[in-house]
């Protein structure tokens, strides 16, 4: 299931826009980058984008792009808030299930864009503001993000493993994992479908029996996620 | 030996004594220097004098007042005359006069005159004895001199005498000064008005002619209790000449009024500003270690939200006048200007009291020219800069900025591990953003607490419900039981550590857990 790649659009040609199309590139994801302001699209060309013109008010346009049919997530950064409530709506009434990320310039229209039907409301100015609190709050602690979740490329990584059934954690408490000491993983908790889509943190009193289709949440560095990762393949 | 040579001799003498230099300085600080510790206490014991000298005089007006109240007043004017005299001291060095003159001498070859030297040093304390607050302190001493009853008049220096003493004053003062041409125009038009006036109602309401007024200076009285719009009505015109001058009187009463109102009002709103500044730029000096925020935008407020919590210190300061006056509804405290000029930083103490400076505004020039700018005035300053395009990122490295950050960067990073883990991420970002329950904290291990020396497989973190993430210990320590470990900017991060790992005083440990967990530990470790 990870290694399917993923149709995505991301509406919008500004910075912001053209900063997640780049990193999704880097992930491997299919990406298509659509506006339709001709100026930002001449910048985003000039900056080495394929990016297309779409008039993104009008549901023909937003279908013939695949919204509601083969896109599997799109991302609404245009550069009003306005603009970005108004695709939102749009493409909601089109594709209902699809998640949608969006971009927010303050801090009212969070709840309407979540109100207009995105599955998550990415707010930069409150994150940036908070990551510089953090450097000047904590700064060891800011730098250890930095150098680990924050950062690319970077060593630790946090990872979603689901749990196939009969492999060696199925049945196990949660708290009686031994990843640390097995493995040089950190286990921050588990999400079971059952429950809802929340993260059950591994701190949390009441213990946990993992059981298949589960996801296990846990950090560490990539060869050692891919090392659990194969043999949790194993049954047990 | 001549006067001359004794004269120079003793200059040369006080120039290299260090004791009077000191001396000296004590006495500038006592008296004129605005940053001083001491001088609010002299300011305020001078004051609590001047009001009770003039309490005293004036209760002296219908009471008797015994032996002790002549003392007083003897006293206060050796105070008075002791702070006229050492205030001319410290005004400038007389001694410096002679030296000049003398080395100028040397230089041409010409004879030392001392009388030369006498009439520089004359001419510069002048300078000092006609200055409007020296004339005050000279004449708030006369009026203890009794047998001359105009001299109580002075009594009212004594009060003036308190602008020397009050900051707030003397910025009204200086906000005043500033607008001397205008008050000099209205005032030579008011004259004008004044003796017009007062001769025309001489002529025509003189008492020969049957009317009220009895001298010239009567005329100019009415005409100035007319002018202001006062007009007590002791002394009314009743010829029809009379009445006409009243009423062009009263006219242009109304316009100097209004001409002297608009004065006051503009001159208070040009030099507003810089009234507000100075008066940060006070807070300022009594704050320490405090945060300069540039630029009060979406982050900037985010920012100082935080450490306004947290009760941390920090001045903000915003181009836009609309910014500054949000800062301040939020209660914080605000300067409006341009962080990149060199004097508006220093005012805000980069190179002095500020610990740190954020480059916030939106514009990645201004924050390239502001990091720079406060990389020049202090090399030790941490300076976090906001960089909106990531070319910026090394311009902002070279300028001298100790960490940046990309806002646009950290969408993209956020939107990216929402595709790929969405839930792990969603919780990520919430401890991060301190929006949950479950935080991220760092628990420092005190020298000598019973944790010190501990393997980490004998802490009692299970117990308490918390996930061990890593241990920040020195650089230098050594990582046995550690399969990886960071070396960070002055930390060594041991991530994972094994439960032979051992701990040592100073040691913090980086954990995942309930609020309530954390504290517990953080409540444990103190006892």
């Amino acid at each position: 299931m990870e290694e399917r790649k993923r149709n995505i659009v991301v509406a919008g040609a500004g910075p912001v826009a053209q900063e997640v199309a780049r990193q999704l590139c880097e992930r491997g994801e299919r990406v298509r980058l659509v506006d339709y302001d001709a100026e930002r699209l001449k910048k985003a060309r000039l900056a080495g984008f394929k990016a297309e013109q779409v008039n993104l008010e009008d549901d023909e346009e937003l279908r013939s792009l695949g919204l509601g049919s083969e896109v599997d997530v799109l991302f609404a950064l245009l550069e009003e808030d306005a603009e970005n409530v108004f695709l939102v709506i749009s493409v909601r009434a089109l594709a209902p299930k699809m998640p949608i990320v969006a971009i927010s310039e303050t801090e009212e229209t969070v709840k309407r864009l979540q109100a207009a039907g995105a599955t998550k409301v990415i707010d930069p100015y409150q994150i940036s503001g908070y990551r510089i609190y953090e450097m000047v709050h904590r700064p060891v602690i800011a730098e250890i993000m930095d150098r680990t979740v924050f950062g690319r490329g970077v060593d630790l990584q946090i990872s979603e493993i689901p749990v196939p059934a009969g492999c060696f954690l199925d049945g196990e408490y949660l708290d009686r994992l031994e990843l640390g000491s097995r493995y040089d993983l950190v286990v921050l908790g588990v999400v079971d479908r059952d429950y809802g889509d929340q993260l059950i943190f591994a701190t949390h009193p009441k213990r946990h029996r993992i059981d298949e289709g589960d996801i296990i949440v846990v950090i560490g560095r990539r060869d050692e996620l891919d090392r659990l990762k194969r043999d949790m393949e194993k049954p047990a | 030996m001549k006067p001359a040579d004794l004269a120079i001799r003793f200059a040369y003498f006080l120039e290299e004594s260090p004791r009077y230099r000191r001396i000296k300085g004590a006495a500038y600080d006592l008296l004129e220097n605005p940053q001083s510790p001491v001088r609010p206490y002299f300011d305020f014991f001078m004051m609590a004098l001047v009001l009770t000298s003039v309490f005293i005089l004036l209760y002296d007006v219908r009471h008797h007042l015994g032996h002790w109240a002549v003392k007083f007043e003897g006293l206060v004017v050796v105070v008075f005359v002791l702070e006229y005299l050492a205030r001319l001291w410290v005004y400038d060095d007389a001694h410096k006069h002679i030296i000049e003159v003398y080395e100028e001498s040397e230089l041409i070859d010409e004879p030392f005159r001392l009388s030369r030297a006498l009439r520089e040093i004359l001419r510069s304390k002048w300078d000092y004895v006609s200055s409007p607050l020296a004339v005050i302190d000279l004449l708030a001493i006369f009026p203890s001199y009794r047998p001359l009853r105009i001299l109580r008049l002075f009594l009212l220096f004594r009060l003036f005498k308190l602008f020397r003493y009050t900051q707030n004053i003397q910025e009204f003062g200086a906000v005043l000064r500033e607008k001397k041409a205008e008050f000099l125009t209205l005032f030579s038009f008011l004259l004008f008005i004044l003796i017009v006036g007062s001769s025309a109602i001489y002529l025509f309401e003189s008492a020969n002619h049957g009317g009220q007024v009895h001298g010239f200076f009567e005329g100019i009285y009415w005409a100035l209790v007319t002018l202001s719009t006062v007009g007590y009505g002791d002394i009314t015109p009743h010829s029809f000449e009379g009445r006409l001058v009243t009423m062009v009187l009263i006219l242009s009463g109304i316009g100097v009024i209004s001409f002297f109102t608009s004065i006051v009002v503009s001159a208070f709103q040009e030099k507003l500003g810089e009234v507000r500044e100075r008066q940060v730029a006070g807070r300022l000096a009594k704050l320490k270690d405090y945060t300069v925020i540039c630029g009060y935008g979406r982050v900037g407020q985010v920012v100082a939200k935080h450490l306004a919590r947290d009760h941390q210190p920090f001045v903000i300061v915003d181009e836009s006048l609309e910014a500054v006056r949000e800062a301040r509804r939020a209660g914080h405290l605000a300067v409006h200007g341009r962080a990149q000029r060199f004097g508006m930083l220093r005012m805000l103490g980069v190179g002095g009291n500020a610990r740190r400076v954020l480059c916030l505004t939106g514009d990645d020039v201004v924050n390239v020219y502001i990091t720079l700018t406060a990389r020049q005035l202090d090399e030790k300053i941490e300076i976090i800069s906001r960089a909106n395009h990531h070319r910026t990122l090394k311009k902002l490295e070279l300028a001298g900025a100790s960490r940046a950050l990309e806002p646009y960067k950290i969408v993209g990073l956020i939107a990216g591990e929402y595709i790929g883990q969405p839930v792990a991420f969603e919780a990520i970002q919430g401890i991060l953003m301190g929006q949950e329950e479950i935080a991220l904290e760092a628990v420092r291990v005190p020298e000598g607490s019973w944790l010190e020396g501990k393997r980490v497989g004998e802490t009692p973190l299970e117990a308490l419900r918390l996930i061990l993430f890593g241990v920040i210990t020195p650089l230098e320590r050594e990582s046995d039981h550690v399969r990886h470990y960071y070396d960070l900017s002055a930390h060594r991060f041991q991530f994972n550590p094994g439960d032979d790992f051992i701990l040592l005083g100073g040691d913090m440990l980086l954990v995942f857990g309930h609020r309530y967990s954390i504290l517990r530990l953080r409540h444990r470790l103190k006892s």
